[in-house]
């Protein structure tokens, strides 16, 4: 094993080496400029490149490179490539990391180009592009967004006969579980065919859930649960952290009743990142029968399902109202970048209604400019999917990402505990307890 | 003198691999757990704050807790099982030879690759264990989420990943033995048993001591199946050492305290393996003519 690792070392310093060779050619070398374009999702890189094409078409001096690097390690991918100065020029941000990103100088601030090409920015969603503006700094123009709503398999609530529109109007409530879990005992079945809330169920021996649940921070799961409780993950925007708060902790106990009092959602045995199938697998295996997922999930669940065999509603509400995670992502500009013209092409072009125009008939994103929702729904509705849901979700009470310096802290630690508290070791009170120290203590360590 | 300048060209190439992606680094790393940094803004010089952490921080205490648990799950057993087959091997059995490359193979295999299906064949609902277990009517564990089973489930992959490879070298060792002493022994009228314990396990020393102490090192860098098949969980019951580093230097971003750690490491397995040597040193015959 020794062996192994001086191996490992010398060919980690054979990589160093030809790729500083490589980096130093390439920027000696005159003619075209090439860009390299970071993002997370390979299901979406089609249609990217699809425009990307077009952009080159029109831009003969620049090439652009597209780096598919998965969430898991696309931060710190991010991070170390920042230390070693081999950024990309352009990556995808996420509000979760962008105050981190921001605080350390690593993304432009693009207000000086926006007032410069008079670019306008009142097409895009006010509620979007505030999210990624602090003062006068813009950190990034909305290429899209998402919100989580209810995905289906047709087949199963045909069995169970429940209703996608039940689903939607249901209610849920921490002391009898609402009309949500009696619909959710209907689609729960063990392997005698007995349902949760019938004598002789075997939780142990369950044949399909009636739901699964899973998201590494809690985006697609509690807190949504959160959002019709009224919770608030935080006292204000940069604020400390209230996860701990009541109606926080009574989404989490919820969410975890589901799993063990009601037994009709999957345990996190099924489910818990990182080690559990997908979402749309999940339903594909026909494991579920319901689960609750942002729209880029999409491709993935008509990948995975068969044609028609599936759809989406919306959310139920809770003891509050309804409601849901509303998100969007922006490209970043390297701050050091050693081609801000071209990048600035670029952003400009990405976040354009022709960019985001072909991105969204593709189905892939739902646009940051809302006069483009319909291609979207449009692109879906030909392949026989009603995508409304996701839309109706956004018109009512909504949840944004936290906005801290303390994301990674957060997340780290979230996963940790949450999973623990969906495989019954931990107690949801003592999570979130845990969880808002632990992230307000790195907010004190000033990371 | 133009000898030693033509001994000191030969070793010249290995010498700069080892200052350059060694000694370097290391000194590196010491330097850098003086500081903090996240990677990003200006590293600043804390002192050995960063040690005084280490002593009050649970997570590195239960870090290094696990880490030790592991050692002692993985390195008794994967011995034990490589003596077996090396002396099962050593005897002249046909098909000696596939056998030989099939108990290499694992060690040949990608251990990520090998840790992803150890999961499936973990999983508690569609893993093919859980799936024997309850033909005889056992109800399987939760192997990877639960916290008693999770790191003997990743020690037992590591087992079965290495005791080939551990095997190959005590194989080799058995068969420098010369057969004269185990002739001159049977004259004397010596056992089995005690051909065992008063020959072959004193004679395989040498090789005893560099398996040992390759294997004891590797055991505390554990990480690859652990970052595959628990990213440390659940909770933090599968979080090793190495793994702790991971998490401080890549995910939380604390470089300066992640080296702090790295070094703690190194002395660590420096002074088990300067026990080790220590052990072994008067104990060792090499020269067995």
């Amino acid at each position: 094993m020794l062996r192994r690792s001086l191996a490992a070392a010398v060919t980690c310093g054979m990589i160093a080496l030809t790729a500083a060779c490589g980096s130093a050619s390439s920027s000696t070398a005159s003619g075209p400029v090439t860009l390299n374009y970071m993002i997370w999702d390979a299901g979406q890189k089609p249609a990217y490149q699809k425009s990307i094409n077009q952009f080159e078409a029109t831009h003969p001096d620049i090439k652009v490179n597209i780096e598919v690097v998965a969430w898991a390690q696309y931060w710190s991918k991010l991070q170390t490539s920042a230390a070693g100065g081999d950024m990309p020029d352009l990556f995808w941000d996420h509000l979760s990391y962008l105050p981190q990103l921001a605080k350390r100088g690593i993304v432009s601030d693009l207000s000086a180009k926006i007032a410069a090409d008079k670019v306008d920015t009142s097409v895009y969603d006010p509620k979007l592009l505030s999210q990624w503006t602090s003062g006068s700094t813009v950190y990034g123009l909305p290429k899209d967004w998402d919100s989580i709503a209810t995905v289906y398999r047709s087949d199963a609530l045909k069995a169970a006969a429940v209703t996608a529109a039940q689903l939607g109007a249901s209610n849920w409530n921490t002391t009898d579980g609402g009309s949500f879990v009696a619909l959710l005992q209907k689609l729960t079945v063990d392997t005698k065919g007995k349902h949760p809330n019938e004598a002789g169920f075997d939780a142990s021996h369950v044949k399909q859930y009636g739901i699964a649940l899973e998201a590494p921070n809690g985006q697609q799961d509690w807190w949504d649960f959160g959002v019709q409780n009224g919770c608030k993950l935080q006292e204000k925007a940069y604020g400390t952290w209230t996860v701990n708060s009541p109606a926080c902790v009574a989404a989490i106990k919820f969410e975890q009743d589901l799993m063990y009092k009601w037994h009709v959602a999957a345990p996190g045995t099924v489910t818990n990142t990182p080690n559990a199938a997908q979402l749309p697998q999940i339903l594909a295996q026909g494991t579920a029968a319901i689960t609750f997922d942002g729209d880029w999930d999409l491709t993935s669940f008509y990948a995975g399902l068969p044609k028609g065999g599936w759809g989406a509603t919306t959310l139920p509400s809770g003891p509050v109202g309804s409601g849901t995670v509303y998100n969007g992502l922006t490209d970043a500009i390297y701050a050091h970048t050693k081609h801000p013209a071209q990048a600035w092409e670029l952003e400009k072009w990405l976040a354009s209604s022709t960019s985001e125009k072909i991105v969204a008939d593709a189905g892939t994103v739902w646009p940051g400019i809302p006069s483009l929702t319909g291609g979207f729904a449009d692109a879906w509705k030909q392949k026989g999917v009603d995508v409304s849901a996701f839309e109706t979700e956004t018109k009512g009470t909504t949840m944004g990402y936290p906005l801290t310096t303390t994301g990674s802290a957060f997340n780290t630690v979230v996963l940790k505990d949450l999973n623990q508290v969906w495989l019954n070791q931990m107690a949801p009170q003592a999570a979130a307890d845990d969880v808002t120290r632990t992230a307000n203590a790195a907010a004190g360590s000033g990371n | 003198m133009r000898e030693s300048i033509e001994a000191y060209l030969l070793i010249a190439p290995s010498l700069f691999g080892f200052v350059a992606f060694l000694l370097l680094p290391i000194i590196g790393v010491f330097v850098l757990s003086l500081f903090s940094w996240d990677l990003i803004g200006d590293p600043h010089f804390v002192g050995l704050a960063n040690y005084r952490t280490l002593a009050g921080d649970h997570g590195a205490w239960n870090a290094l807790d696990n880490t030790l648990y592991y050692v002692l799950l993985n390195i008794p057993a994967q011995t034990v099982l490589a003596l077996l087959l090396a002396i099962a091997l050593n005897r002249k059995l046909r098909g000696g030879k596939v056998f030989r490359v099939l108990f290499v193979l694992p060690w040949m295999a990608m251990p990520v690759a090998l840790g992803i299906v150890w999961t499936w064949v973990f999983d508690p609902r569609n893993g093919v264990v859980n799936h024997l277990l309850a033909l005889v009517g056992v109800a399987g564990p939760n192997w990877l989420t639960d916290k008693g089973w999770a790191m003997p489930v990743i020690a037992s992959v590591n087992v079965w990943q290495y005791t080939g490879y551990t095997m190959l070298f005590l194989l080799a060792g058995l068969q420098a033995i010369p057969q004269t002493i185990y002739e001159a022994a049977e004259v004397d009228g010596v056992t089995g048993v005690q051909r065992f314990f008063r020959i072959t396990l004193p004679l395989l020393r040498p090789s005893m001591l560099f398996v040992l102490v390759t294997n004891v090192i590797g055991s505390f860098q554990v990480f690859d199946t652990v970052y595959v098949m628990t990213q440390g969980g659940p909770g933090d019951s599968t979080t090793t050492m190495n793994f702790y580093i991971y998490q401080q230097a890549f995910q939380l971003f604390h470089a300066g305290y992640a080296s702090a750690l790295s070094i703690v490491l190194f002395v660590l397995i420096l002074l088990v393996t300067a026990c080790q040597f220590l052990y072994f040193r008067k104990r060792t015959v090499y020269d067995f003519s």
